[in-house]
C-alpha cells in the first residue's frame, strides 16, 4: 500500500526549510520551565504545610520519588521524541531505554508496600 | 464548512449488529451492578470502598471519553502527533492534588465541591460555586452529547425513509436519541454501576484504540513507512509555539495544561466521586498516579492514533482519503478504511460506549450537587415533615434519579452553544478557558491559602467574571497582552490563551481583596449596623455588574463599573458574613490535614502506625448499637491496632476490587484468633457472603 516514491513526495510536500525551534524545544523548554516551577512550588507548599511528610512517613517517602521520577520520565520521553523526529534516532534511542527503567522504578515504587499514614 | 469531505452511511449491516450486541451487553453489565446500589451514597460514591485498578480504568473510560476520539483525530489530521500534548501535560499540578486537595475531600467528607465552599467559606459562596459548577459540569455533558453525535453522524444513511415519511438525520436528532439512551442506563444504574461498566469500558477502550493504531501501521506497511510519511514538524510532539490561532502550544499550555488539569482534578464533580469511591486516600493517590504516568501516554496514542494514520493515508492515497476530509469525521472514516467489517462496528461501539460513559458520570455527578446543594438545602429551609432515615434516602434517591433525566436534557440544550465551532477540539478549549478560571483559582487559592476570605471569593467569583465578560468584549485591548504572539481569529478571539488573561484577573482579583482585608474590616465595622448604606452598596455593586455584562455604556464606563464591582462586593460581604479564619479553615486547607484526619476518624488521633493486613472468617453477632467489628488480641496486635481505630473489611477476593466491603471501627478484642464477629447490617451492606474469607485491614 505504500511506496518509497510516495514517502518522497510526503516529505518534499510538507517539510519547507525553516526551523522546528518554535515547533520543539521552544514549547519543550517553556513547558519544563513553567511547569517545573509550578511543580516546584507544589512539592515545596505541601512540604512547608505539613500535609507531605517523607522525612517521618515512609509513603510519603515513596511519593516524592514517584513524583520526581514522574517529572524526569515526561520530560525525557518528550525530549526522546523530539529527537526521534529531527532524526537524531540515536540519542532517541538512548531516551527511550531512559524512560523505560524510569517506568519500571515508578511502577514498582508505587506498588511496593511501604508502613506509615495514609 | 466550506471545500471539506463529510460522509454518511458508512460501515455495513454486520458493523450495526455489532454495536447493539456490544450496547446491550454492557447495559445488562451495568444493570447487575446497579443492584448493589441501596442508598444515594452508594448511588453516588459508591460506597468508599473500591480498589485503585478499579478507579483507574473507570477514570481511563471517562478520562478518554471526555477528551475522545474524535477531537483527537482531527487534530491529529490536522496537525500531526502534537495532538499528544494534552494528554502530556498534567503533571506538574499532581503536588497539589496527590498531598492538597484528595485527602481534604476525602477526610473532610464533602459531598460536593458547592459544599467545601460553604464549610471553607460561607452559604453565599456555595451558591455562586453552585451555579458557576452547574453551568460547568452541563457544558461539559452538552459537549459530550456533541462529541457523540457527531461520531455517529457518518454512520447514519443522510435520511430515514419509513413507509411514504422521509426523516432527514440531523446532528440534534441524533444526539436525542443518544441522550435518551444515555439517561435511562445512567437513571437506573447509579455510581456503581457506572464504575463497574467503566472497568469494562476503559479496558475495551484501551485495546480498540491501539489495535486500530496497530492496524493503521500494518495497512501502511510498518512503522517505518508511517514514520517517514509524516512531515518533521507532524512528528513532533508539540504543536508550534504560537500559530496558528486554532492550534497552537502556549495557548494550549494554559487552556489544557493549567486550567484544564485543575478543572479536571479539582472541580469535576465525577472525576472527585471517582476518588471519593476508593477504599482510602493511598489507593486514590495510586489510581491518579498510574492513571496519569502509564495510561495517559497510552490513551495519547489510542486517541490520536487514527488522525496520525489518517494523515499518512492522506499523503500515500490521496484518493483513498482525501487531504479535505472532515476532522471531526476523521476517525471514523479512518477507522472505516483500515478495519474490516465487524471490526469497524467493534471499534465504533467502544468509541460511543466511552462517550457515553463520560456522560454517565457527569449526568450522575451533577444530579450528585443538584441533591446536595439544591434540593436538601431548598428541604432543610421549608422545614421538612418528620421522616426516618431509610425515608429520607428513598426519596433522596427518588430525586437523584428525576434529576438526571432533567440534567441530560439539560445537556442536549447545552450542544446549542458549541455546535457552531469548526471542531470540537476548539469548542471544548473555549469552554474550558471560559468557565475553568473562576472555579479553579477560588478552589486553588481556598485549599493553599489561608488568609483567602469569603469576601475574596466571592469577589473573584464577581469581580473575575465581570472582567473576563469584558475581556471577551475586548479581546484585541485587554487579552492582547498576554497573547504570547498569536495572532487574533475575530471568528473566535484567542480560544484558549484567554485561559490565561482569565486566570491572572481572577487570581488578581482574589489576591487583592485579601491584601485589603484589613481596610475592608474597618469600613465594614463603620456600616454593619447601618443597613441603609449597606443597601446601598449592595445595588452599587449589583447595578455595577449588570453594567458589565449587559455592556452598558463605553469600555471605559464598564472598566469603572468592574472596578466598583471589585471594591464593593467585598465590603458588603465583609460586613454581612460572620468568618473565623481559625474554624473555617480547619481540616480544609493543605495547612490542617492533621486536624482533617482527626475530624474523620471522630476526634480521636489517628493511629498511624504501621500493622500488616489480617485474614478472617466472619461471625454474625447481635448490632452492638455502635456498629462496631471485634477481632481478637493477637490479631489487633498484628494489626496494630487499637479500640477506636478505622477499620477496611474486604471480600478476600482482589479481583472484587472491593465491591464487597465495609468501613467499620475497630471494638474491644476478643481471644478467638482469625475471626471477625460482625452484625447483619455489616453483612447485608458489605455483600458478605457465607463462608467466604475477609481481611481487615486498619486505616487509621
Amino acid at each position: 500500500m505504500y511506496s518509497t516514491h510516495l514517502a518522497a513526495a510526503g516529505g518534499a510536500l510538507y517539510d519547507c526549510p525553516m526551523s522546528y525551534f518554535s515547533h520543539s524545544w521552544l514549547p519543550f523548554i517553556y513547558q519544563y520551565g513553567l511547569g517545573g516551577i509550578i511543580f516546584i512550588i507544589g512539592i515545596v507548599l505541601t512540604l512547608k504545610a505539613g500535609s507531605f511528610s517523607p522525612r517521618t512517613n515512609a509513603k510519603h517517602k515513596k511519593w516524592l520519588s514517584i513524583l520526581i521520577l514522574g517529572f524526569v520520565w515526561y520530560l525525557v520521553m518528550h525530549g526522546a521524541w523530539i529527537l526521534a523526529a529531527l532524526g537524531h534516532e540515536g540519542w532517541a534511542v538512548a531516551g527511550g531505554v531512559v524512560v523505560m527503567v524510569l517506568a519500571v522504578i515508578t511502577t514498582w515504587l508505587t506498588f511496593h508496600r511501604s508502613r506509615g499514614a495514609v | 464548512m466550506d471545500g471539506v469531505t463529510t460522509f454518511h452511511s458508512i460501515g455495513s449491516s454486520l458493523d450495526w449488529i455489532v454495536m447493539i450486541v456490544y450496547f446491550a451487553a454492557i447495559m445488562l453489565f451495568g444493570s447487575y451492578f446497579g443492584r448493589y446500589t441501596k442508598s444515594t451514597s452508594d448511588f453516588f460514591f459508591g460506597g468508599r470502598r473500591f480498589a485503585w485498578w478499579l478507579i483507574t480504568m473507570s477514570i481511563v473510560a471517562t478520562g478518554v471519553g471526555s477528551h475522545s476520539f474524535v477531537k483527537y483525530s482531527a487534530k491529529g489530521f490536522e496537525h500531526g502527533m502534537s495532538s499528544s500534548i494534552t494528554y502530556l501535560n498534567d503533571w506538574f499540578i499532581f503536588p497539589f492534588f496527590l498531598f492538597g486537595w484528595l485527602p481534604i475531600i476525602v477526610y473532610s467528607r464533602v459531598r460536593s465541591i458547592p459544599e467545601y465552599f460553604e464549610k471553607r467559606f460561607s452559604p453565599s459562596a456555595r451558591f455562586l460555586a453552585t451555579i458557576l459548577l452547574l453551568l460547568y459540569m452541563v457544558g461539559y455533558i452538552g459537549i459530550g452529547f456533541l462529541t457523540l453525535g457527531k461520531a455517529l453522524i457518518p454512520m447514519l444513511p443522510e435520511a430515514f425513509h419509513l413507509g411514504g415519511l422521509t426523516l432527514p438525520v440531523t446532528l440534534m436528532g441524533a444526539i436525542i436519541v443518544v441522550a435518551i439512551v444515555t439517561g435511562i442506563y445512567i437513571t437506573f444504574g447509579g455510581q456503581t454501576a457506572v464504575i463497574f461498566t467503566d472497568l469494562a469500558q476503559g479496558a475495551i477502550l484501551l485495546f480498540a484504540g491501539l489495535m486500530l493504531f496497530g492496524l493503521g501501521l500494518v495497512y501502511l506497511g510498518g512503522f517505518h513507512h508511517f514514520w517517514d510519511l509524516l512531515p518533521v514538524g507532524w512528528r513532533l510532539p508539540f504543536p508550534d509555539f504560537n500559530k496558528p490561532p486554532d492550534f497552537n502550544f502556549a495557548g494550549i499550555f494554559w487552556q489544557d495544561g493549567i486550567a484544564g488539569t485543575i478543572g479536571f482534578l479539582f472541580l469535576n464533580q465525577g472525576l472527585i466521586m471517582r476518588f471519593m469511591a476508593c477504599k482510602n486516600v493511598d489507593e486514590g493517590r495510586k489510581a491518579a498516579a498510574v492513571n496519569v504516568l502509564l495510561v495517559m501516554p497510552l490513551s495519547a496514542i489510542v486517541v490520536g492514533g487514527a488522525g496520525w494514520i489518517g494523515k499518512a493515508i492522506s499523503v500515500a492515497h490521496p484518493n483513498v482519503l482525501a487531504p479535505n476530509t472532515s476532522p471531526d469525521q476523521v476517525f471514523v472514516v479512518v477507522a472505516n478504511i483500515i478495519a474490516s467489517p465487524g471490526v469497524f462496528g467493534f471499534v465504533m461501539a467502544a468509541l460511543v460506549a466511552a462517550l457515553m460513559s463520560t456522560v454517565d458520570t457527569l449526568i450522575n455527578a451533577t444530579a450528585a450537587i443538584f441533591i446536595n446543594d439544591i434540593y436538601r438545602p431548598v428541604k432543610r429551609f421549608l422545614k421538612e415533615r418528620k421522616v426516618t432515615t431509610r425515608q429520607r434516602d428513598r426519596e433522596e434517591l427518588f430525586a437523584a434519579r428525576v434529576a438526571s433525566v432533567g440534567i441530560t436534557i439539560l445537556g442536549v440544550v447545552a450542544v446549542l452553544a458549541f455546535k457552531n465551532f469548526p471542531t470540537v477540539y476548539e469548542a471544548h478549549g473555549y469552554f474550558h478557558s471560559t468557565l475553568t478560571p473562576p472555579l479553579a483559582v477560588a478552589v486553588f487559592l481556598g485549599i493553599f491559602w489561608k488568609r483567602f476570605t469569603p469576601a475574596a471569593v466571592i469577589a473573584t467569583f464577581l469581580g473575575g467574571v465581570a472582567l473576563m465578560i469584558l475581556g471577551a468584549r475586548y479581546p484585541g485591548i485587554l487579552i492582547a497582552p498576554f497573547d504570547h504572539g498569536i495572532a487574533m481569529n475575530p471568528d473566535h478571539p484567542f480560544s484558549y490563551i484567554r485561559a490565561l488573561y482569565n486566570t491572572v484577573v481572577c487570581s488578581g482579583v482574589g489576591v487583592l481583596t485579601v491584601w485589603t482585608t484589613g481596610w475592608q474590616r474597618g469600613v465594614a465595622a463603620r456600616v454593619k449596623d447601618r443597613t441603609k448604606i449597606l443597601v446601598a452598596l449592595t445595588a452599587v455593586g449589583v447595578l455595577s455588574f449588570l453594567v458589565v455584562a449587559m455592556g452598558w455604556g463605553s469600555f471605559e464606563v464598564e472598566i469603572l463599573a468592574a472596578a466598583l464591582v471589585v471594591v464593593v462586593i467585598p465590603l458588603v460581604v465583609t460586613a454581612t458574613t460572620s468568618y473565623d479564619e481559625e474554624e473555617n479553615t480547619r481540616g480544609l486547607t493543605v495547612w490542617s490535614i492533621d486536624a482533617a484526619k482527626r475530624m474523620f476518624k471522630g476526634g480521636r488521633t489517628p493511629n498511624e502506625f504501621g500493622g500488616e493486613p489480617v485474614p478472617v472468617s466472619w461471625k454474625l453477632i447481635d448490632d452492638d448499637g455502635e456498629g462496631r467489628i471485634y477481632l481478637s488480641a493477637e490479631d489487633m496486635e498484628t494489626l496494630e491496632a487499637s479500640p477506636g481505630d478505622l477499620v477496611y473489611l474486604c471480600d478476600r477476593r482482589g479481583w472484587l476490587g472491593g465491591l464487597k466491603s465495609i468501613h467499620s471501627v475497630f471494638g474491644e478484642p476478643h481471644d478467638e484468633p482469625g475471626v471477625v464477629f460482625v452484625n447483619e447490617d455489616q453483612v447485608e451492606h458489605g455483600l458478605f457472603a457465607e463462608g467466604r474469607p475477609l481481611v481487615a485491614t486498619k486505616e487509621m
